[in-house]
C-alpha cells in the first residue's frame, strides 16, 4: 500500500499519460478538454476513471475511450484500470483547462 | 461502453461507394458545366441545364447525403440502421437510376428513357425511405434531428413522385398545367422539403460540435421545423391542389422566418465556438450559410413576383436555383465532406492500433493546400457564374465553369487521396 504524497503522485503521472490522449476532431489532449472528471488510485493496483465526452453524439467516442484504455495499460501493465463514461454534469467549456482553453482559441 | 452508440456504424461498403459516387458526379458536373455554361444564360428549361441541375441534386447531393447519413443514423437515432442490405442494393439502383435520368435529359429522351430512368430513381427512394423510417421506428429515442429526417425523407418522396409523374406526362399527357408549373412544385418539394429539412436535422447537431460551442437555444431548431413544414405545405397545397399563387408571399415568408431561425441557431453556436481558427472544413461552411442569404433573397422575391421585367426575372429564378444547389448545398457539401470521409476511413483504417501506437490525425489524411485551392477556386467560380447569370455573359459564364472545375479536380484529388489511405507505419509513427 503506497502512501498519500505516493498515491498523490502516480494519480499525477496517470493524467500526465492521458495527456498523450487526443480528441481527434478538436485536436486537444482529454485532460486539458476537461473530460477527466475523476482519477482515483486505491494505493494498491486499481485506478478508477471517470470521463466524459464533448457531447453525447460524438461520433468518436469509442476511439478515445479504447485509445485511454491502451495507453494507461501500456504505461502500467500491472495496474487494473476501471474507466468509466458519465454524462452527469454534461460537459461544458468551462472544464477546460486554462491551457487548453489558450490551444483551442489558436493563441 | 455506457451510453454509446458508435459501434452501431454500418460497414464502410454501405457508405463509400456514396461519397465516390458523389465525388465523381461533382466533377462531371463541373466538366458537363464547362460545355454548357452559356445555357445558364438562358432559361432553365432546357437540356442542359435540366441534366446539371440533376446530376447536382441526385449524383451529388442526394448521393453524398445518403452515405453521410447512413454513418450518422446511429449518432443522431443511437439506433442501428434498419438493413444494411436493402442500403446496399439501393446504391446500386439509385446509381444506375441517376446515369440513366442525366443522360435521358442531355440528349432530351424524353418519351422513352426519362420515364424509365425516373421509374429506377423513384424506386431508389422508396427504398432509402422505407429504410430511414423503420430505423427511425426502432429507435427509442426520437429527438428532434428525427424528426426533421422522417419529414425530409417524406418530401422527398413526394419530390420523386411528382418528378416520375412528370416524365410520364411527356408520353401520355395527362396532367392538367404546364411542366413549367409542376417543376417548380417538385423544385421547391426537393430543395427546400428534402434538402433544407435534412441539412436543419443533422446540421443542428453536428455544426455545434464541430465548432465546439454549447448552451444553444434548440427552439429556434424547433421552431424551424414547424415553420418550414408548415409553410412548404401550404405553398405545396396551393400550387398543386388549389392552382393558386395568392397566399404564396405568406408561405415563403414563413418559410424564410423558420431558415432565419436556423441561422440564428448556427450563428449563435459560430459566436460562441471555443474554436477560434476555421479548418476548410468549417470554412465551405461558414461561406455555405453566408451563401444562403442570396437565394432566400431571390425567393421572397419571387414569390412577390418581382423584378416585373420578365427577363431578368427569369434571370434571378436561374441565380435563385443556382444560388441554392451550387451555392449552398455545394459548398457545405464541399466542407462537410472534410469533416466526416476522413473520420470514417481513419476509424476504419486505425481502429485497432489506437493507443498502441500513435496514429496520424484524420486531417492528416487529406492535403491541406489541395483543399485551399479547393476553397479558393470555388469562391471565384460563384462569383464569376452569378454574375455571369445577372449580366447574361457567356464569356463570364465559361470562366466561371473553368474554375468550377479546377475546384473539382482539387476536390476529387483530395477525396481519393483519403479514399485510398493506407495505414502508416508504425515506426514513423512510434508513441513518444
Amino acid at each position: 500500500m503506497k502512501s498519500p504524497d505516493e498515491i498523490l503522485k502516480i494519480e499525477g503521472d496517470l493524467l500526465l499519460v492521458l495527456k498523450t490522449v487526443m480528441d481527434p476532431e478538436v485536436e486537444l489532449n482529454i485532460v486539458d478538454l476537461g473530460l477527466i472528471y475523476r482519477l482515483e488510485y486505491d494505493g494498491d493496483k486499481k485506478v478508477d476513471i471517470d470521463l466524459t465526452l464533448s457531447t453525447p453524439a460524438c461520433p468518436l467516442g469509442d476511439a478515445i475511450i479504447a485509445n485511454v484504455n491502451e495507453t494507461l495499460k501500456a504505461s502500467q501493465p500491472d495496474f487494473e484500470f476501471n474507466v468509466q463514461l458519465v454524462w452527469d454534469p454534461p460537459w461544458t467549456p468551462d472544464q477546460m483547462t486554462e491551457e487548453g482553453r489558450l490551444a483551442l482559441e489558436g493563441l | 461502453m455506457q451510453g454509446l452508440k458508435t459501434d452501431l456504424a454500418p460497414s464502410k461498403n454501405v457508405v463509400l461507394p456514396h461519397f465516390k459516387y458523389a465525388t465523381i458526379s461533382f466533377f462531371v458536373l463541373a466538366l458537363l458545366m464547362v460545355l454548357s455554361a452559356s445555357d445558364l444564360a438562358g432559361h432553365y428549361f432546357q437540356p442542359s441545364i435540366l441534366s446539371l441541375t440533376h446530376i447536382a441534386a441526385l449524383g451529388w447531393g442526394t448521393m453524398i447525403i445518403f452515405g453521410a447519413l447512413y454513418q450518422l443514423i446511429p449518432v443522431i437515432m443511437e439506433t442501428a440502421l434498419f438493413s444494411e442490405r436493402i442500403a446496399k442494393i439501393n446504391f446500386w439502383i439509385l446509381g444506375t437510376g441517376i446515369f440513366l435520368l442525366i443522360a435521358a435529359f442531355w440528349h432530351f429522351s424524353v418519351n422513352t428513357l426519362l420515364p424509365i430512368a425516373a421509374s429506377v430513381v423513384f424506386i431508389g427512394f422508396i427504398l432509402f425511405i422505407l429504410n430511414i423510417t423503420l430505423t427511425a421506428i426502432k429507435a427509442t429515442k426520437k429527438n428532434i434531428q428525427t424528426y426533421f429526417i422522417v419529414s425530409a425523407s417524406f418530401w422527398l418522396f413526394l419530390t420523386g413522385l411528382l418528378g416520375t409523374l412528370i416524365s410520364f406526362n411527356y408520353r401520355f399527357n395527362f396532367m392538367d398545367l404546364s411542366h413549367l408549373h409542376y417543376l417548380k412544385i417538385h423544385a421547391h418539394m426537393g430543395m427546400l422539403g428534402w434538402f433544407l429539412l435534412l441539412i436543419i436535422g443533422v446540421g443542428s447537431l453536428l455544426l455545434p460540435m464541430f465548432f465546439v460551442s454549447h448552451k444553444l437555444n434548440i427552439k429556434k431548431i424547433q421552431f424551424s421545423f414547424f415553420a418550414i413544414n408548415g409553410g412548404l405545405t401550404g405553398l405545396t397545397a396551393e400550387w398543386w391542389i388549389f392552382n393558386s399563387s395568392l397566399l404564396t408571399p405568406v408561405f415563403s415568408i414563413i418559410i424564410v422566418i423558420g431558415i432565419l431561425s436556423f441561422i440564428s441557431y448556427i450563428y449563435d453556436s459560430y459566436k460562441k465556438r471555443m474554436r477560434k481558427s476555421l479548418d476548410t472544413g468549417m470554412k465551405f461552411t461558414v461561406l455555405s450559410i453566408s451563401l444562403f442569404l442570396l437565394p432566400i433573397f431571390l425567393g421572397i422575391a419571387a414569390s412577390f413576383h418581382l423584378p416585373r421585367d420578365t427577363q431578368l426575372f427569369n434571370r434571378l429564378l436561374m441565380l435563385y436555383g443556382f444560388g441554392f444547389l451550387m451555392g449552398f448545398i455545394s459548398s457545405l457539401i464541399l466542407g462537410q465532406t472534410y469533416k466526416t470521409l476522413p473520420f470514417i476511413i481513419w476509424l476504419d483504417k486505425y481502429k485497432d492500433l489506437i493507443g498502441k501506437t500513435k496514429t496520424p490525425m484524420p486531417r492528416e489524411l487529406y492535403s491541406e493546400k489541395i483543399s485551399s485551392i479547393q476553397y479558393w477556386s470555388y469562391v471565384v467560380s460563384i462569383i464569376l457564374l452569378s454574375v455571369g447569370i445577372i449580366f447574361s455573359q457567356p464569356l463570364v459564364l465559361k470562366a466561371g465553369s473553368y474554375f468550377l472545375l479546377i475546384c473539382a479536380i482539387a476536390y476529387n484529388i483530395n477525396i481519393f487521396k483519403i479514399l485510398s489511405h493506407k495505414p502508416v507505419k508504425e515506426k514513423s509513427y512510434e508513441k513518444s
